[in-house]
């Protein structure tokens, strides 16, 4: 591998404004061969992991971003003056799973999954950009479709739609449930 | 779902539980249907209707808006019912179960429920790793997104500065008279110096009431001719000049 590839790698990480996909890198970085960057950057991603440091670098949102540590929260926080971060409501986490895995979906269809008005939540997570509309369904009165939005992969640390929990992970979760209403109460 | 409504009171003497407020029916319903250790393939509707109902009836804590969509609820389960009580003609086919449509909705929503545990998980796991939050760039000068100045603002600023120089009391003596042409000369020339002017700095410079008068009709005259250009970067900042590109590119 090139001499000072990694640090260069380490540079444009540094300075990108969001997540930096690794196609951006190697296009970049063409003046070196692709698998050299991306043994690069898979060394850069050790080394910080192990190095005693404050940051790490994750992939997140679909591209390399530098991240504090968790452990390191408390004092991130104190520093930005912010409590706590809020969290989703029960209401906004149905609904954006909803859309995320029945997307492209209509307002229409999420109420019904939900048996539930959900036009107040849809409006809250559009203004916080989890979701976008996309366009307009071809059907009886033409109703907006939503999206999950790159926002959303980052909130939650996904790389892409891919990364969503799997059947098996679901089942394993409601096949977990079953086990614990079985057992006798005390 | 480890997230079941539900909480325990510590003095037992029976068996108390106190709901908290639902999402849905849907959410109700799957309470009601683990609470009571259904099958959710094979929902007795009898039982799963009268439990929905007495809860209704019970619960004032549910949301006055949401009070329809739990109603809706509860007419689909009677519905329900009434379709498994009444005496066919021909026996139900395989899949035509009138419980189908409920089965198949709790079904998926369980699914959501669950996948909605794992992402609350993540969400907690990311909302404890910070990045960099980007600022946006800041506007380059003259770029078209600042706020053109209207004439009245400019004299709005102008009078105020006029004022002050008043207040000054000025007793400057000088034959000299100014020309409009050697004031936009003036003017010019500094903006190709400095790039750009403060308009309230620039009056202030002006050492009596009659220059600072001939300048700002300079000024204006050539805002007017479009070699420059007046403008606010917010409301209530203060008024730059700045020489047009275009004008910049024929010189």
């Amino acid at each position: 591998m090139a001499p000072g590839l990694k640090e260069i790698v380490e540079a444009l990480i540094f300075v990108s404004l969001e997540p930096l996909p690794l196609e951006k890198i190697t296009e970049t970085l063409n003046d070196f061969p692709a698998a050299e960057v991306e043994q690069a950057v898979r060394d850069l991603v050790e080394s910080t992991a192990s190095a005693e440091r404050g940051i790490s670098l994750i992939q997140s949102g679909g591209g390399y971003v530098f991240t504090t540590r968790p452990e390191f929260d408390p004092w991130v926080r104190r520093f930005l003056k912010i409590d706590r971060k809020s969290k989703l409501s029960s209401a906004s986490l149905e609904t954006l799973s909803i859309v995320a895995y029945h997307q492209p979906v209509t307002l229409s269809e999420i109420s019904a999954l939900r048996n539930v008005d959900s036009s107040y939540t849809i409006k809250t997570l559009l203004e916080k950009k989890l979701v976008k509309i996309t366009g307009r369904k071809k059907s009886p009165g033409n109703p907006l479709i939503y999206r999950t939005t790159e926002r959303f992969l980052a909130y939650f640390g996904l790389n892409s739609l891919d990364e969503l929990p799997t059947e098996e992970e679901i089942a394993k979760i409601l096949g977990e449930d079953k086990t614990v209403e079985q057992a006798p109460k005390p | 779902m480890n997230d079941v409504p539900l909480r325990e009171t510590e003095n037992s003497e029976s068996y108390q539980v106190r709901l908290e407020v639902f999402e849905g029916p849907l959410d109700l319903l799957l309470f009601l249907i683990r609470k009571k250790k259904i099958d959710i393939h094979n929902i007795p509707i009898a039982v799963i209707t009268k439990e929905y109902l007495e809860y209704l009836g019970r619960e004032e804590q549910i949301n006055l808006d949401r009070e329809a969509e739990f109603v809706l609820m509860a007419a689909l389960l009677i519905h329900i019912k009434s379709q498994l009580l009444l005496p066919r003609e021909q026996p139900l086919g395989e899949g035509e179960d009138p419980r189908r449509f409920l089965v198949d909705q709790l079904v998926e929503f369980q699914k959501i429920k669950a996948a909605c545990s794992i992402l609350k998980e993540r969400e907690e796991g990311q909302l404890s790793l910070w990045t960099r939050e980007a600022l946006p760039p800041l506007p380059e000068p003259a770029e078209a997104d600042l706020v053109e100045v209207s004439l009245f603002d400019l004299a709005e600023s102008f009078f105020i500065l006029m004022k002050r120089k008043e207040a000054e009391n000025f007793r400057v003596v000088r034959g000299k008279n100014f020309s409009l042409e050697e004031k936009m000369k003036e003017i010019i020339a500094a903006l190709e110096k400095e790039g750009v002017l403060d308009f309230l700095e620039y009056f202030n410079r002006q050492e009596t009431l009659e220059e600072a008068i001939v300048s700002f009709f300079s000024l204006l005259e050539l805002i007017k001719v479009r070699l420059v250009m007046a403008v606010q970067e917010r409301l209530f900042q203060t008024i730059k000049v700045w020489l047009r590109r275009e004008s910049q590119a024929r010189q």
